[in-house]
């Protein structure tokens, strides 16, 4: 597996912050992800929620997820600098916990991805909206759902640690 | 134009959650596990820092550079099924060693194994709003 570049978590921890508020101060928006799911799927989907307003306009939030592609690129251009390496590794930890045999494993992640989506719905954002933005705008909601957010994944990686895979 | 300043906003939040670590598998199963904080402190500290830029913001009274419209600070109500949904969210959070932010900036890393990551979050995210429909509840 390559090694990425890895910043010391303040520094990088920092940056995305300053991010979060330049995105207000030059968007007047507030920074989120999941919800562009949703713009996606409206540009293919007949289904009227998907045709509501907040879907139908909005595209912003497909150049901004585009964006999030393209700094990933970037990424693995810095650290190793003309080569894209395609892979489908995920490192020791989770060659640790998850199914050896690919197929297996991507219907879990698959799965993962499902409940992930749905969750974010559910909750009216994710780890972006909910965490990085919400918080820091001390909205009660946020910080409430960002706190589940790490009770479910506690919770969840305890059971498959002590659980699914210990026995 | 204003197309192109939310590409390049969305281009340095990825690049960010890459060197940050949010791209890399490994960390999601040490953050649950207690056995690593590099992503505990990425978070901390992003929020430490946008508590102080979101006060400076409303202490100014800024306006945003692109409308020139006063910035509202919109608090979102809480869905009903947000302690339902968030649990449910940690859980693929968990799982998948990604988040619907990073997932895409794994993708443009390379990393392929987030493919079926990705097409489950727009499953999931296609199937609450089928549902929504079905419930009658759009437009509410």
């Amino acid at each position: 597996m390559h090694q990425s570049i890895i910043w010391p978590a303040w520094l990088a921890g920092s940056g995305i912050g300053l991010l979060m508020v330049a995105f207000f101060w030059i968007t007047g928006k507030q920074l989120g992800v999941s919800r562009a799911y949703g713009n996606f799927i409206a540009l293919i989907s007949k289904n009227p929620f998907f045709q509501q307003p907040d879907y139908v306009s909005n595209s912003w939030r497909i150049w901004f997820i585009v964006g999030i592609v393209i700094g990933g690129f970037i990424a693995a251009m810095i650290a190793h600098p003309g080569e894209l390496v395609l892979n489908f590794d995920m490192g020791d930890a989770y060659n640790a916990i998850l199914p050896t045999d690919l197929t297996l494993r991507m219907v879990v992640l698959f799965f993962g991805g499902v409940i992930m989506g749905v969750g974010a719905r559910l909750a009216g954002g994710c780890t972006s909206g909910h965490v990085i933005s919400g918080i820091p705008m001390m909205n009660g909601s946020s910080v409430l759902s960002g706190m589940l957010f790490f009770v479910g994944g506690i919770i969840t990686m305890q059971f498959i640690t002590r659980v699914l895979i210990s026995s | 134009m204003k197309n192109i300043i939310y590409l390049v906003l969305g281009t340095v939040f990825g690049l960010l959650l890459s060197l940050a670590g949010a791209t890399t598998f490994d960390y999601y199963v040490k953050l649950f596990l207690f056995q690593n904080m590099q992503l505990t402190r990425v978070i901390g500290s992003a929020v430490l820092v946008g508590v102080v830029g979101i006060w400076l913001m409303k202490r100014v009274q800024a306006r945003a550079v692109m409308t020139g419209a006063k910035i509202i600070f919109d608090k979102k109500s809480a869905p009903k099924t947000l302690v339902f949904g968030s649990l449910l969210f940690g859980a693929g959070w968990a799982v998948t060693g990604s988040c619907p932010g990073s997932a895409p900036a794994m993708l443009g890393e390379g990393k392929l194994i987030i493919l079926p990551v990705l097409l489950g979050v727009f499953v999931g995210t296609y199937a609450y709003g089928w549902i929504q429909n079905k419930l009658g509840s759009c437009g509410s």
